[in-house]
């Protein structure tokens, strides 16, 4: 159901479209076939059928340039509900050669069909004599047709024909003419030796009609410059260029232009053709002076014109290094830009800076005007009164043959010491840096430094550390001292353990020195042995037997025969002490040996 | 007997070489004197940089070399090496009086900020020896105290064994002291943080990039701190506290 709908919606839609994409006519046309080369063709396309107008390209023709358009007009008529629409777009075409030219077909597109005209073919005629193009005219793209004509030309009027170097000499184009639409510049005239300004140039200039040689002109002041000789002799003023689109009658032929300006068809507005034709003027020759030098002032710079001078200053009292702003400014009618201010006659402790210039040029009168500024900064470097001396500017003036001279006032400034307080915040400096900033560097050292290697440190020196180190050492060896000696006088088992071994020695050196008294010998044998076992293992020194001493290295788990044979020696000196006999010197010896010989292998394991 | 003389050659060898090289510095050291009285100020720094380029320095060196910039107008590198001299020896007058001299000339006069007095007494303190200074101030005072301890646990005398015993104590605390005043002077020395702005004016940006936002502008001979690199940018502090980043085309670091 729906789709039904939207099919019909579509359906109307369409229908609705298609009764409104009628077919369209499109047709081109000239107003002439057969014209001259210097001739204007109007091309027009028009379009029927239709109230929506498509675009219409323009022609493209290698035989045409386009000089106006496209001119658009459109008619709609609706007579008893009918509605008839034409659209006609017109191009004014100037041929570019003579020959059989033609236009090619102009395609519109309509409703994304593509309509063509038909091509129209023109034969363009040789330009007749009468026309030829002024040779030297510029070669532009549309060749424009030179005349020079009566009828229309353009006048250099210049003010004066004599001119001082330097003065200025008002330059005015005049175009005169009987029937031109516009104009345009192509170029101005090249004064060479000239310094150039250029008034403002008025689009609509003043129209004024005057007669000439009895012939009825318009005149308008199409361009003003002022032109300022830079050198002296016979200067010329070139021609100054520009084209005109001048109206001419329709379906006339050129041949006819010299009378038909006189025509009483003249005023028709049925005159709507245009043709573009180059206006230039003549070249105007101009004799440049030399400024006189009788009368030329010591301060003449080179001014030509009339001017005045002034100056300003921004204040009369002053501190010491403070800056100071003086303003001259030089205004009048002249060339301000060559304009030079001579150089200032400041005191020797003034410091001057660079001046800041401007000009200013009014052009907006019958003259060039205008001013220049110089803006002085300056800086007083000692305090008393400053005289800042009047500034004589001299120029020629050429209204009346003379120099003159403007002199701008001078000042008289107070000059104040400089603040200390001031001159401390605005340059940042302390007293005291202000009494070094006077003072050398200190001088250089001579003697043969301690060469250091780069990159090398004390702190990667050896002895440095070699000695500190070796302190070090020497201090923990001393805590260790205190310990150890203190431990020997206080731990009577530590200090048994500790001279045991010497203990051991004492006793086998009696032993060795008794040697004969056999009982003397076994008993200092037997201490020697079982005192040493007894004070390494922190036994009891008295009432000590081999058993105990057995089981004492039996808990120390002491090798079992050496246990043995300690046992074995204990026992024997047991005996032997209390057995009577001479006791011999090897057996004697061979005992201490045995005795030394199992306390060095005693003391590796208790 | 043949190893014997042989390691005696290398030594002798080596000895003789390490006289050479430290000779010719002092022969460099004197021609740029030399050339420094002739008022040749560039033959002068010429020759002093040759010194360094055979690996020796001194802060007369630097000193020397500081006043040579100096005299032919650059101020960054007079003060770079002002400040070199002045790290090695820092009690120097002539070095301090040259330096304030030229930083008198220097274009950026930032205000310090007044510093806590503490911390300004502290960094006097760390300032008033220079590395090897410390150095055996320590190991001095760390012979005396060692003398102390091995007298007093060795020798063990009755009647001063309560003084000694104080002074080995107080002795020992004080080479710690000292100890902790010389890394803290060989951090400040060898942590590189302090530069020297060279060229005449350099803009300091917002971010390690030309193109960057610029900060501010600092002029040659300023010094700042330099807190952080990227490849070739460093992030540095003027004494003000200002941030930026600047090329290490544009300073040197100390």
């Amino acid at each position: 159901m729906k789709l039904a709908i939207r099919f019909l919606i579509i359906g109307l839609l369409t229908g609705w479209q298609l009764s409104w994409a009628e077919e369209i006519t499109v047709q081109a046309a000239v107003d002439r076939n057969v014209i001259n080369l210097d001739d204007v063709l109007t091309f027009t396309v028009t379009i029927e059928g239709t109230s929506d107008f498509p675009n219409v390209p323009a022609p493209e023709s290698e035989g045409f340039i386009i000089l106006s358009g496209p001119s658009q007009s459109s008619n709609i008529e609706i007579i008893n509900g009918e509605m008839s629409a034409s659209k006609q777009v017109q191009w004014r075409l100037a041929p570019t050669h003579a020959g059989q030219q033609s236009i090619p077909p102009v395609k519109i597109v309509y409703r994304r069909k593509v309509y063509q005209t038909e091509p129209i073919t023109v034969i363009v005629n040789p330009a007749p004599q009468t026309a030829q193009p002024v040779p030297g005219s510029p070669a532009t793209p549309a060749p424009p047709i030179t005349t020079t004509a009566r009828d229309l030309f353009l006048k250099a009027n210049v003010a004066k024909s004599t001119v001082y170097k330097g003065e200025e000499l008002l330059v005015s184009f005049e175009l005169y003419y009987q029937n031109v639409r516009t104009y345009s510049p192509q170029k101005l005239p090249d004064a060479k030796g000239f310094w150039m300004e250029q008034f403002p140039e008025d689009r609509t200039p003043i129209v004024e009609n005057v007669v000439m040689n009895g012939v009825a002109y318009k005149k308008a002041t199409i361009r003003r410059l002022a032109l300022f000789p830079t050198t002296t002799g016979e200067l010329i003023i070139d021609p100054m260029v520009i084209t005109c689109e001048v109206l001419v009658p329709r379906q006339r032929r050129r041949s006819m232009f010299d009378d038909f300006f006189n025509d009483s068809f003249f005023s028709d507005p049925f005159f709507s053709d245009t043709k573009t034709v180059e206006v230039r003027s003549e070249s105007v020759s101009v004799r440049v002076l030399e400024l006189p030098v009788q009368g030329r002032p010591k301060s003449f710079n080179g001014a030509v014109g009339s001017y005045v001078i002034e100056s300003r200053i921004d204040t009369l009292q002053t501190r010491q290094d403070q800056a100071l702003t003086l303003r001259y400014t030089v205004s009048g009618s002249g060339n301000i830009n060559t304009i030079q201010l001579p150089a200032l006659n400041l005191p020797a402790n003034v410091e001057l800076f660079e001046p800041s210039v401007k000009r200013t040029i009014n052009n907006k009168g019958r003259s060039i005007r205008g001013a220049v500024a110089y803006e002085y900064v300056l800086i007083t470097r000692s305090s008393g009164a400053l005289q800042i001396p009047p500034l004589p500017f001299s120029f020629f003036n050429p209204a009346s043959r003379r120099y003159q001279t403007s002199t701008a006032a001078g000042f008289n400034v107070t000059v104040k010491p400089a603040d200390e307080k001031l001159a401390a915040q605005g340059a940042g400096f302390r007293k005291e840096e202000i009494s070094l900033l006077g003072s050398d560097i200190r001088f250089i050292v001579r003697d043969n430094p301690n060469w250091q290697r780069i990159g090398t440190s004390v702190l990667s020196s050896f002895w440095f550390w070699l000695i500190n180190s070796l302190l070090l050492l020497l201090i923990m060896g001393s805590v260790v001292f205190r310990w150890w000696a203190n431990k020997l006088a206080t731990n009577s088992i530590f200090a048994r353990r500790w001279r045991a071994f010497n203990r051991a020695q004492d006793w086998i050196k009696a032993a060795q020195e008794q040697a004969g008294q056999s009982a003397a010998v076994f008993s200092s044998c037997d201490r020697a042995l079982s005192g040493f076992i007894a004070d390494r293992l922190g036994l009891p020194t008295s009432g000590i037997g081999p058993k105990e001493i057995q089981r004492a290295l039996q808990e120390q788990q002491v090798d079992p025969e050496l246990i043995e044979r300690v046992n074995q020696v204990l026992n024997e000196l047991e005996q032997r002490r209390f057995l009577p006999g001479e006791v011999t010197e090897s057996e004697s010896q061979n005992l201490i040996n045995e005795i030394t010989e199992l306390i060095d292998r005693l003391i590796k394991v208790i | 007997m043949k190893l014997r003389i042989i390691w005696g050659l290398i030594l002798g060898l080596l000895l003789t070489v390490n006289s050479l090289a430290k000779g010719s510095a002092d022969f460099y050291f004197q021609k740029g004197n030399e050339s420094y009285l002739t008022e040749n100020y560039a033959d002068a720094i010429q020759q002093y940089e040759s010194v360094l380029a055979n690996g020796f320095e001194s802060s007369e060196l630097y000193y020397n070399l500081g006043n040579a910039y100096y005299k032919i107008g650059r101020l960054g590198k007079s003060i770079l090496n002002y400040e070199r001299a002045l790290k090695r020896s820092p009690k120097d007058k002539n070095i301090q009086f040259n330096l304030r001299l030229a930083n008198l000339r220097v274009k950026d006069r930032i205000d310090i900020p007044p510093e806590f007095f503490l911390f300004r007494w502290h960094r006097a303190l760390v300032q008033a020896f220079s590395i090897s200074g410390w150095a055996w101030l320590m190991t001095l005072i760390f012979l005396v105290t060692c003398g102390l301890v091995v007298i007093q646990l060795v020798l063990n005398p009755v009647k001063l064994q309560r003084y000694l015993r104080r002074a080995a104590i107080t002795g020992l605390v004080i080479s710690a002291l000292v100890l902790g005043l010389l890394l803290e002077r060989q951090h400040l020395e060898n942590s590189h943080s302090y530069a020297i702005i060279l060229s005449p004016s350099t803009q300091s940006l917002a971010a390690p990039q030309s193109g960057s936002t610029e900060l501010f502008i600092v002029h040659e001979g300023t010094k700042v701190r330099v807190l952080d690199r990227d490849v070739d940018w460093l992030k540095v502090e003027l004494i003000d506290g200002k941030q930026g980043w600047i090329t290490t085309r544009d300073l040197e670091i100390i």
